[in-house]
């Protein structure tokens, strides 16, 4: 697996070679694509105010998507996502309804995201349980934790606060949505820390190669149980930027948002395997399925079209990548 | 490496070999789980409620069986959800316009073994790891069946036969438990029994060995897929017969319930190690526990709190179990 990296800066002939055979160009190319494609077979496609709400759109998945892509470069997975997005809307909606405080609403969400990060981090680094077992389990446990509380009843946001509604409504000079904002921000500055900070490259060689990465002098424990936390504090912004765009604590927020975050991630180039990927990657797979899914309904077609078109794309996007890969190590 | 000569190895002691293995740890959960339950609640050994479990355990058991085969080669099925409701709706609506049994059971069996095959090509000839191949495919397949019918198929040829698949008894047990203990020992005596058994062992715990070996592993994995599928076909089946028609809505989440019953039965995620009698455990503990939850008249939204709780206890306990035997 670790071979594949390698592979791409060391040969090829041209400089257009090079530049197709990177992930990023490669993937770049089939978003300019999508977006070309529905600009012209869509209306009101190609428009700000479309784009932008795609945009805003995808910001859950592309704040989900940096937590989800680390633990997978660490060599780890995270399925809990998904449950986590309705369970830190209760704390959320909760306080937020008590205190009137967007700020204590939000403490209280990323305490919350935090714990849960621990746990699963604690069970997996320290415990050695296998990362799909545990965030399976909390997974389950958390979702029938939030049907417990609710009684499956939506919990309305009483409180309404003006700045809460304009994480979802609210947008930067009237065109660009906060929660777009928020989520370029912290890929911009995950993006930087995971290929120019020392922490980054430990993640990349913890995942990589742990064994090695063990003798080289990292704690990859230490490292693998701070990615856990890191994905799930992700998640909790996601989950509070849904929030805010539901206006209320649903019970079923985010079923299946997990697959949906894994099969953009994978699609970005990000590996299952670990030591892989890039965070820009990840960033345009999100894009690719976002803007698929929105030209689709532009078309007119109906959300089942959409299941059934991106589960095809999904496949056949990897297995392109796949037998690119290969043929790039001979076999 | 050595996963593989556990598994593989003749066993001398019946005894000793339970001892080695997971499922000491899991005959341990279910009997305090049942001790306890029955102290709280004595109507949990009554013949009916015995039963009850059974028919609940008889659906996944059936699916989980062939899972098991499928994580022993080092794969994973996350479609089995999604395609267990659309064999439902599609069984029905053959039955419904054949009025034939045999034709619509054959056309369950046809859509789902079909379902495996792709997915065991996609993984086997395009290489697409299966956790992502699968994930596409549960999101077709949920596409379709909604594209197929936006209702429920209902029953509107009142055959007697289809009814009895779900509903009937043969002597004191009922249809689907018999079908389920017939699926499960057919695949028990596959894995255990059979070079073919040993050649799925092999294939998950070192691929590239048994390539090498001149064994052709890709066909291997492709059997996996297709059996899975074909158990879903059938799961698929007394479903819609118990629910007496086809829902598109059937089968959430109904994938994490089989695999997470398969892990718990020990079998190894990463391949190579694993059995169907801990799968049976592992079955009959979520079953158990869930009969329990309501039988103790508690809040049914604790059937998907205390399995997640099982899960991450029982592979835990194996772990520390594991540790205690190497030092």
């Amino acid at each position: 697996m670790s071979l594949a990296s390698t592979d791409t800066t060391k040969s090829g002939p041209s400089m257009l070679a090079r530049l197709v055979a990177r992930q990023e160009v490669a993937l770049l190319l089939c978003l300019i694509l999508v977006i070309a494609f529905f600009s012209f077979t869509a209306e009101n496609f190609f428009s700000v105010r479309n784009i932008t709400n795609v945009l805003g759109q995808a910001s859950l998945a592309l704040t989900a998507g940096i937590g989800c892509a680390i633990v997978f470069i660490s060599g780890e997975v995270d399925i809990s996502i998904g449950s986590l997005l309705a369970t830190i809307a209760l704390p959320l909606i909760i306080i937020m309804n008590d205190t009137n405080s967007l700020v204590l609403g939000i403490s209280g969400a990323l305490l919350f995201g935090l714990i849960i990060g621990v746990v699963n981090g604690y069970l997996t680094a320290y415990a050695g349980i296998n990362s799909l077992i545990v965030t399976l389990g909390t997974m389950f446990i958390m979702r029938g934790g939030v049907y417990l509380y609710t009684g499956q009843r939506a919990i309305p946001d009483d409180a309404a606060l003006d700045s809460f509604i304009a994480l979802s409504d609210g947008r930067l000079f009237n065109v660009v949505p906060y929660s777009a904002i928020i989520a370029i921000v912290l890929l911009a500055v995950f993006a930087y820390v995971m290929q120019h900070r020392p922490f980054g490259r430990q993640i990349y060689a913890v995942g990589g190669n742990p064994e090695v990465a063990r003798l080289a002098g990292y704690d990859v424990r230490r490292v693998k149980f701070i990615c856990f936390i890191i994905s799930a504090l992700l998640a909790t912004v996601a989950g509070i930027i849904l929030g805010a765009r539901v206006g209320s604590a649903q019970h079923t927020a985010g079923l299946n948002f997990e697959f949906q975050v894994v099969a953009a991630t994978v699609l970005g180039g990000v590996s299952l395997a670990g030591g892989i990927g890039s965070l820009t990657g990840m960033a345009l797979g999100v894009l690719i399925l976002q803007f698929l899914s929105n030209g689709l309904r532009g078309l007119g077609l109906p959300t089942e079209w959409q299941l059934v078109i991106t589960g095809m794309i999904i496949i056949a996007a990897v297995a392109f990548d796949e037998a690119k890969r290969r043929r790039a190590i001979g076999v | 490496m050595s996963e593989l000569t556990q598994s593989s190895a003749p066993r001398r002691f019946i005894g000793g070999q339970l001892l080695g293995s997971s499922q000491l740890v899991l005959g341990v959960i279910l009997a305090v789980l049942c001790i306890a339950i029955s102290i709280a609640a004595p109507q949990f050994y009554s013949e009916a409620n015995i039963i009850a479990i059974l028919r609940q355990c008889a659906l996944v058991l059936i699916v989980a069986s062939g899972m098991t085969m499928l994580i022993i080669t080092a794969e994973v099925d996350l479609s089995v959800g999604a395609s267990l409701a659309f064999v439902g709706c599609i069984g029905m609506a053959v039955l419904n316009s054949t009025h034939s049994l045999t034709l619509g059971l054959l056309a369950a069996l046809a859509f789902s073994g079909a379902v495996g095959l792709f997915n065991g090509l996609v993984v086997t000839m395009l290489k697409v790891n299966s956790l992502i191949a699968t994930i596409g495919t549960m999101m077709m397949l949920q596409g379709g069946v909604y594209l197929f019918t936006r209702e429920a198929v209902q029953n509107h040829h009142r055959l007697a036969g289809f009814t009895d698949l779900g509903a009937g008894y043969i002597g004191a047990i009922p249809l689907p438990v018999v079908v389920a203990a017939v699926i499960f020992a057919l695949a028990a005596a596959t894995l255990r029994f059979t070079t073919l058994g040993r050649y799925l062992y092999a294939v998950g715990a070192n691929e590239r060995a048994v390539r090498l070996s001149g064994v052709r592993s890709q066909r291997l994995k492709l059997f996996a897929f297709v059996v899975t599928g074909l158990c879903v076909g059938i799961a698929g089946m007394i479903l819609s017969s118990l629910m007496n028609a086809g829902q598109p809505t059937a089968g959430r989440g109904f994938e994490l319930t089989v695999i997470a019953a398969v892990i718990l039965g020990g079998t190894s995620l990463l391949g190579g190690r694993g059995s169907l009698l801990g799968t049976l455990l592992g079955v009959l503990v979520l079953k158990v526990i869930d009969n329990g939850i309501i039988i103790l008249g508690w809040n049914q939204d604790l059937q998907m709190v205390v399995p997640g709780i099982v899960i991450i206890l029982a592979t835990y306990l194996d772990i520390v179990r594991n540790r205690a035997n190497v030092g």
